[in-house]
C-alpha cells in the first residue's frame, strides 16, 4: 500500500462530517440512549463493581493481598493450566476446523447448510449436554471405550480419564472445531476461483498458490478465529464443572468454588481478584492479537 | 458452487463424522441401557419425563428465551438502523462496546451481577434474560448489521417516511419484513443461548433446564445422560428443519427485490 492511498484514506467524506459537526455531538448520541443505558446497566456497571470489590478486604478496605494471593500456590497453578488448556484446544479447534471448513466449502449448498447448522448447535447449546454425553460414551462402561478396546486400543490403558486435561480437551474440540468450521467457512468462501486461474496462468505451483495466496488471505481471519477459540475455552464453565465437580485446577472452577462459599468462607474478594484476572489475560491476548493483525497488514 | 473434492478432503470429512457421530451414537445407546445391563428399553426417559422439574424448568427456559430474542430485537433494530442512517460516525464505538463481552469471561461476568445488582432485580428469574442480551451482542450485533447491510435502507425508510408511516411503523412493517433471514438468525442465536446457558444460571442460583440436568446427574447419572440425547437431538433437528425448509415464498420476494 502506497503513502497516497492511505492518506486519502484517512480524509474520508465520514471523518471529515465527524470533526465538523462537534456541536450536534449530543443530539446524534439521543437515538442511542437506549442502547447506551442499557449496556451502562448490565455490563458496565456489574463490570466496575467487580473491580472495585477485587480490591477491597473483608472488612471494606482497600487491599492489594487479593491479588497477591490469586497468584500463589493453587490458584497461581491455575492460571498455568487454564491457559495452557485453552491454548493447546484452540490449536486443535483450529487446525481440524479449518480442514474440514475447506472440505465443507466444496460441497452442495444444501450440505453446506445442514453442517453450518449442525455446527451452531453444538457451539451453542454446548455445556453441559456435552459433558454427559462424553460421560456415557468415554467411560469405563461405554460403546467407544469398548469399541477402541476390541480395535486393540485400551484407551484406559494408561493415565488416561475424562477428568484430567487430556479429557477436558477431548471434551472440549466438540464445542471448539464446529465454531471453528462456523466462523472460518465464510472467510474461505471469499477465495474466488479467479485466484486459482490466475496463479496457474502465472505459471504457480499447487505449493505457490498455498503459500502466496490463500494463507496470505487467510491468516487474518484464522488468527482471529484462532483468538475467539482460546477466549472461548478459557472461560468455559459449565462442561468442567459438570464433568469434573470442580475437581480439576481451572480459573472458573476454582472461582465458582470460592463464591459458592462451600470449600472456604469468606473469600468472595479472592474469588473476584481471580475473576478480574480472567479479564486481564483476555485483555492481553486480545492485545497481542490486534499487534500480529498490524504486523501481518504493515507487511502484505 | 459444487467442486470437486480431493481425496483428503475425503478423509477429514470422514473423520469428522466418526468423531462427532460416534459419541452420540454411544450415548443413545447408554441412555437405553436397562437396569441388569444386558436388554435395552425407554426406562431412563420414561423416568425422566415424569419428574417435576422436567416440566417447569424447561417452561422456565423457554420463557426466558422468549424474553431475550424480544429483548434482543428492540433494543438493536433500532439502535442499528440509527448506525446506519444518521448516527454512522457512533458505528465504530458501538460495534466495539458490542464486543466487549466476548473479552469478560461469562464468569467474571456472573460474580458482577450478582455483587452489584439490587435485591429487586435479583429476585426475578427474568434478570437472566437482559444478561443473556448482553451475551449474545456480538452475534446478534454482527448478524443484523450484516443484514442492513446488504439492503438499501436508506431509500426504503424515505420512501416509508415520505409515504406517511412513522419510524416504528417504519422499523416494523419496513425494515424488520426486508432483513427477516437476519433477523431470524438474531432470534436463533438469543434462542439457542438462552435455552443452553448454564454459568450465569447456576451462579446467580437460579433453576433452567441445563442447570435441572446437571442436578439430576448427582442422584441418577443416566437420567442426565438420557436429558443430553434428548436436549442435542432435539436441538439439532429443530435447527435442521429450520435451516433446510425452503423458505417462504412471500419474505423470499421481498428479499429478492430488496437486493
Amino acid at each position: 500500500m502506497t503513502d497516497r492511498t492511505g492518506s486519502r484514506k484517512g480524509a474520508g467524506p465520514l471523518q471529515y462530517k465527524a470533526g465538523k459537526a462537534s456541536k450536534g455531538t449530543f443530539k446524534s448520541l439521543l437515538p442511542l440512549l437506549p442502547f447506551l443505558a442499557f449496556i451502562g446497566y448490565f455490563l458496565v456497571f456489574p463490570l466496575t463493581f467487580i473491580i472495585r470489590d477485587a480490591f477491597l478486604s473483608n472488612d471494606g478496605k482497600f487491599t492489594w493481598t487479593n491479588f497477591a494471593q490469586c497468584f500463589q500456590g493453587v490458584y497461581g497453578h491455575s492460571f498455568y493450566v487454564s491457559i495452557h488448556l485453552s491454548f493447546i484446544s484452540a490449536m486443535i479447534g483450529a487446525v481440524a476446523g479449518s480442514m474440514i471448513a475447506s472440505a465443507i466449502v466444496k460441497t452442495g449448498s444444501r450440505t453446506r447448510k445442514a453442517v453450518a447448522a449442525t455446527s451452531s448447535v453444538l457451539a451453542n447449546t454446548g455445556g453441559v449436554p456435552l459433558a454427559f454425553m462424553f460421560l456415557a460414551g468415554f467411560g469405563a462402561e461405554g460403546l467407544v471405550t469398548k469399541t477402541l478396546k476390541a480395535m486393540g486400543w485400551n484407551l484406559y490403558g494408561g493415565s488416561f480419564t475424562l477428568f484430567s486435561e487430556t479429557g477436558i480437551i477431548l471434551v472440549y474440540c466438540f464445542f471448539q472445531i464446529p465454531l471453528m468450521v462456523l466462523i472460518f467457512s465464510p472467510a474461505l468462501e471469499n477465495i474466488k476461483p479467479e485466484f486459482r486461474e490466475a496463479n496457474d496462468s502465472l505459471g504457480g505451483t499447487r505449493l505457490t498458490y498455498f503459500t502466496r495466496v490463500s494463507v496470505p488471505l487467510l491468516f487474518p481471519a484464522f488468527l482471529s478465529t484462532s483468538l475467539l477459540l482460546f477466549a472461548n475455552s478459557f472461560s468455559a464453565y459449565a462442561t468442567a464443572r459438570a464433568m469434573t465437580a470442580g475437581t480439576l485446577p481451572l480459573m472458573p472452577l476454582l472461582i465458582g468454588n470460592l463464591v459458592d462459599g462451600n470449600v472456604i468462607a469468606n473469600q468472595e474478594h479472592l474469588g473476584h481478584a481471580m475473576a478480574v484476572s480472567m479479564i486481564g489475560v483476555s485483555i492481553i491476548v486480545m492485545g497481542i492479537y490486534l499487534l500480529v493483525l498490524k504486523f501481518s497488514k504493515a507487511r502484505s | 458452487m459444487k467442486k470437486k473434492l480431493n481425496a483428503f478432503n475425503y478423509i477429514v470429512l470422514l473423520g469428522a463424522t466418526a468423531f462427532f457421530v460416534f459419541p452420540l451414537i454411544a450415548a443413545t445407546e447408554f441412555s437405553l441401557r436397562a437396569k441388569n445391563a444386558t436388554t435395552h428399553n425407554f426406562d431412563n426417559y420414561v423416568w425422566v419425563f415424569h419428574q417435576d422439574g422436567f416440566r417447569t424448568t424447561l417452561w422456565t427456559s423457554l420463557r426466558l428465551a422468549i424474553l431475550t430474542a424480544v429483548a434482543v430485537l428492540v433494543l438493536m433494530v433500532p439502535t442499528i438502523v440509527y448506525l446506519h442512517l444518521g448516527g454512522a460516525r457512533w458505528k465504530r464505538f458501538i460495534e466495539f462496546v458490542c464486543l466487549v463481552p466476548l473479552v469478560v469471561p461469562v464468569i467474571s461476568f456472573a460474580l458482577g451481577v450478582s455483587t452489584a445488582f439490587p435485591t429487586f432485580l435479583q429476585s426475578t428469574v427474568y434478570e437472566l434474560s437482559f444478561l443473556y442480551v448482553v451475551i449474545s451482542l456480538p452475534y446478534t450485533y454482527r448478524a443484523l448489521d450484516v443484514g442492513l447491510s446488504s439492503i438499501p435502507l436508506l431509500t426504503l425508510v424515505e420512501a416509508s417516511r415520505a409515504s406517511g408511516a412513522s419510524m416504528r411503523q417504519t422499523l416494523m412493517f419496513v425494515v424488520v419484513p426486508t432483513i427477516r433471514s437476519a433477523v431470524n438468525g438474531a432470534i436463533f442465536l438469543a434462542v439457542a443461548l438462552s435455552l443452553g446457558e448454564f454459568t450465569l444460571a447456576v451462579l446467580l442460583h437460579w433453576d433452567t433446564f441445563p442447570t435441572w440436568i446437571a442436578n439430576i446427574s448427582q442422584g441418577h447419572i443416566l437420567g442426565a445422560i438420557s436429558l443430553s440425547v434428548l436436549a442435542l437431538v432435539g436441538s439439532w433437528l429443530l435447527v435442521l428443519v429450520v435451516a433446510i425448509a425452503p423458505k417462504s415464498f412471500g419474505s423470499n420476494k421481498t428479499q429478492e427485490a430488496a437486493a
